[in-house]
């Protein structure tokens, strides 16, 4: 029988904590957890538990990747100023925002993201911008609004489309880094939907019209075109992605949801559920590695966090002798 | 009849608690008051469970926990009456809808 020196050229080396980026097929002992490791390449798209958040809440914005990410604001259901850092396997408190709101919208990275609209008492338009230690307050929306979609890629550049304003609107801002701008309208009004991609490259998904839907649209810069619908209509899910590669997750169909979906960028796709159903939990990532960040979970609101590994992407596993 | 699935008690503590690994052998459904669904007569739901320390519950125990949260949360929303005159659907455009009951199967 061949032995791993014979094959990898090296013995099976031991860490205190699993490698940052193994090979694939690298096999390690973790002296830490006492288990034998070893790194291959996701065949399915699963979901896994994360780090807890620190303050449970749903209607949060957030940003970034599974390994990088920050929270935002939210509600407790009282609305909260709480923001948070993900570094891959733990939450941090950091400084709060501004303006405590819940229904926040979100975008960026975890070094530089943008805040916008939510609902204090009344929907808001306050924006604020993060540069990865404070919060800087600048120009409101035009349209107050909460429980929108949002997509950007920092600081200087966000769309926030849709939202509540009593009734949902179709409205659509365009965010240069100092200023918003109205810009075409979603072709469907609606609240409660999520969004993924960039400000000139987006995609919007789901929502509340009031009923539920399914309705998904994608813009180019300067208008939006309906495109496939989601196969399970839903308000509140999460979204992670890009306008071509995009991920929902979770909501209310009105009950709860774990149903998960992956946008290939004509259709969407039914993949492995949240091990938790919920609705109104932040998203931030991409289709190979994402993360959904708290929630309602049927009150109370949820500190749980899932990490998604979905097909083609790097995974860690646990070496069995079944 | 066979059951299809067992039920325990166990609180999520994070990172670790279900894994990728043990996520594409078994279906996991999470419920309120940290009641979990894993497949019944199943190894590996077995091993987890024993990793995560879970209370093996009937389903009767695990549904009765399960209604307890849920009724709490009906209350709560039907006291949330916080706006003068507000329709139903103004109320669920507000804070979402009346949260549902949550049936365990056997």
């Amino acid at each position: 029988m061949s032995e791993y020196k014979g094959i990898q050229g090296n013995k099976v080396r031991n860490y205190t904590s699993d490698p940052d980026n193994p090979k694939e097929g690298q096999v390690w002992y973790n002296e830490t957890s006492n288990t034998l490791k070893v790194s291959s390449v996701s065949t399915v798209g699963s979901w896994a538990t994360g780090g807890n958040l620190n303050t449970a809440r749903n209607g949060m914005g957030s940003a970034g990747i599974y390994t990088s990410a920050i929270a935002f604001g939210g509600a407790t259901p009282s609305v909260t100023a709480v923001v948070e850092l993900y570094d891959g396997t733990s939450w941090t408190e950091t400084t709060d925002l501004n303006t405590a709101r819940g229904g926040v919208g979100g975008t960026g990275t975890q070094t530089s993201s943008l805040a916008f609209g939510g609902e204090t008492t009344v929907p808001t338009g306050a924006t604020e911008s993060w540069n990865g230690s404070s919060w800087t307050e600048l120009t409101d929306l035009n349209t107050n609004r909460a429980l929108m979609g949002s997509a950007g890629s920092d600081n200087t550049s966000a769309l926030a489309f849709g939202g509540e304003v009593f009734p949902p609107t179709a409205n659509t801002e365009s965010w240069n880094g100092s200023s918003w701008t109205e810009v075409s309208n979603l072709n469907t009004a609606r609240h409660m939907l999520a969004g993924a991609g960039t400000s000139t490259s987006a995609l919007a998904f789901g929502g509340r019209i009031p009923g539920v839907t399914g309705a998904t649209e994608s813009w180019n810069g300067t208008s939006w075109t309906n495109v496939s619908s989601l196969n399970t209509a839903r308000e509140k899910p999460g979204g992670a992605g890009i306008q071509t590669s995009a991920l929902a997750f979770g909501g209310a169909t009105p009950a709860n949801t774990a149903v998960t979906e992956l946008w290939s960028g004509s259709s969407w796709a039914e993949q492995n559920d949240l091990s938790t159903a919920r609705q109104g939990s932040g998203g931030a990532g991409t289709i190979l590695n994402a993360l959904a960040i708290g929630g309602d979970t049927t009150p109370p609101v949820t500190t749980a966090t899932e990490e998604w590994t979905g097909a083609g992407a790097p995974l860690i596993q646990t070496v069995t002798t079944d | 009849m066979a059951k299809t699935y067992q039920y325990c008690v166990a609180e999520n503590w994070g990172k670790g608690f279900i894994e990728h690994s043990e996520s594409q052998k078994i279906t996991f459904r999470g419920y309120p008051a940290n009641v979990w669904q894993v497949p019944a007569h199943n190894k590996n739901a077995n091993v987890w469970i024993n990793k995560v320390l879970g209370q093996v519950k009937t389903k009767d125990e695990a549904q009765a926990l399960v209604d307890a949260e849920v009724t709490a949360s009906q209350t709560a929303w039907d006291n949330n009456n916080a706006i003068d005159g507000e329709t139903i659907e103004q109320k669920i455009d507000r804070i979402g809808e009346r949260p549902q009951d949550i049936t365990l199967e056997e």
